[in-house]
């Protein structure tokens, strides 16, 4: 779909993911091959790539949220601060809420970007809402591949931690359905026609946000007042 | 239970919640006022106040009470508090249309002050917490009617402090066009 569509110029990042794991999936299974599952050296290898395509997750999921807020300059700019500061917040937490010891390390770090990914795309979502702007269908369908799909890793990270030798294989196969499934999602979302994307807003000039949000905020606040009152009204009355 | 387990799983648990709403379509999406006054002033419901305080007023019941039934005088105690949350409503309708023009003015614009978003985030979680709990209060009838006697001083005031915010934004707007003519830049007048 990508390249029948000619969607990689649009979505060149998430491309080169898909085209990386494609690639790395082929790689892992000819050193899996080679050296067999318990050797270290594909113990090594695996986790290398496992970050290779960690990283490339992370430079698709930039791009999906540029593609879905980018064209509201200033709602953007303060959004991609926000994100930033959860993401680095929710891979604190994520890492205080592990146990303690080093085992699993590896797997524990994945887990958090994995939360910190979906927290960042939920955030998108909600800046969405909240000022109530249109997205493009398949944005709004990447980006929920990729956030099911982080979600879903966070929680089978969690259970292999707890039961590792009776939940390996069934982590293994979850882990790939999952994978699966969001490909299917990202499939549907591409095979589809594209849908024509909001023509560019004309921003406002500089100086009238400036102007106009503190008297919205005022205005706003006088309202909240008056809802105040209203109630110390009632309470004064009971 | 393990207490990562349960962290984690709770953490995703809310983060999809959060998910389920940011995807569920608004119940009245972005429905911007069409009279342009109307977009520049507000529905301020807030004018009808005195007449609706008219209505609630304490002395009227007093005076139905001796004088009509029971029944009668149980419909006007339905009918007040349907005036009650009549008039909440319209407040939140005040309230959202001034949110939406608001975030049309911040997506429009190229850049948003974090501060004057977050003063909006926090208003708005003050007043739909603080109408839900009245409404709640009202419709199940354990609060007794307001009189709003205490609103009057306030609108009053509410009025001035919103005039005077109209009209030093009209006076900016005059200056800025003032500035902008070609005629006064060249100090000639134009008659």
């Amino acid at each position: 779909m990508l390249a029948v569509h000619k969607n990689y110029r649009t979505y060149a990042a998430f491309s080169i993911y898909v085209f990386l794991n494609l690639i790395l999936g082929v790689l892992a299974f000819l050193v899996y091959r080679r050296w067999g599952f318990l050797s270290n050296l594909s113990w090594s290898i695996s986790w290398g790539m496992q970050a290779l395509v960690l990283c490339a997750r992370g430079l698709a999921i930039m791009e999906v949220c540029k593609h879905l807020l980018s064209h509201y300059r200033g709602v953007w700019a303060l959004a991609w601060r926000i994100l930033l500061g959860s993401a680095s917040l929710v891979m604190l937490y994520a890492g205080l809420a592990a146990r303690h010891g080093l085992g699993f390390v590896l797997p524990k770090a994945e887990r958090a970007l994995e939360l910190a990914i979906a927290v960042v795309i939920v955030g998108v979502f909600v800046f969405l809402r909240y000022y109530e702007v249109e997205a493009k269908r398949e944005d709004r369908s990447l980006a929920l591949g990729f956030c099911l799909y982080s979600c879903f890793g966070v929680l089978n990270n969690t259970v292999l931690e707890r039961f590792l030798d009776s939940y390996v294989a069934l982590w293994n196969f979850l882990g790939m359905l999952a994978f699966l499934a969001s490909m299917l999602l990202w499939t549907w979302a591409l095979c589809k026609p594209k849908t024509e994307g909001s023509p560019k807003e004309t921003l406002l000039p500089y100086g009238v946000y400036q102007t106009l949000a503190p008297q919205f905020n005022l205005r706003l606040r006088l309202l909240n007042e008056q809802l105040v009152q209203f109630w110390k009204t009632e309470a004064t009355r009971n | 239970m393990n207490l990562t387990l349960i962290l984690f799983f709770g953490f995703v648990a809310l983060l999809l919640l959060a998910l389920g709403w940011a995807l569920r379509k608004p119940r009245n999406a972005r429905n911007l006022p069409t009279d342009p006054h109307a977009l520049e002033e507000g529905q301020r419901h807030v004018d009808y106040l005195p007449q609706i305080r008219q209505a609630l007023a304490a002395a009227d019941y007093d005076f139905l009470s001796k004088r009509v039934s029971r029944g009668a005088l149980q419909r006007v105690r339905r009918d007040r508090r349907g005036i009650a949350l009549a008039y909440l409503s319209a407040l939140r309708g005040d309230f959202q249309n001034l949110l939406c023009m608001a975030s049309v003015i911040a997506v429009l614009s190229p850049e948003v002050a974090a501060a004057h978003e977050f003063e909006r985030l926090r208003l708005t979680t003050k007043f739909a917490w603080q109408y839900q709990m009245i409404r709640w209060k009202l419709m199940a009838g354990f609060a007794p009617l307001p009189q709003l006697d205490g609103l009057s001083a306030l609108v009053s005031g509410l009025s001035v402090r919103m005039e005077a915010a109209l009209k030093e934004l009209g006076e900016r707007a005059a200056l800025t066009a003032e500035l902008a003519s070609p005629m006064n830049r060249g100090g000639l007048s134009a008659v």
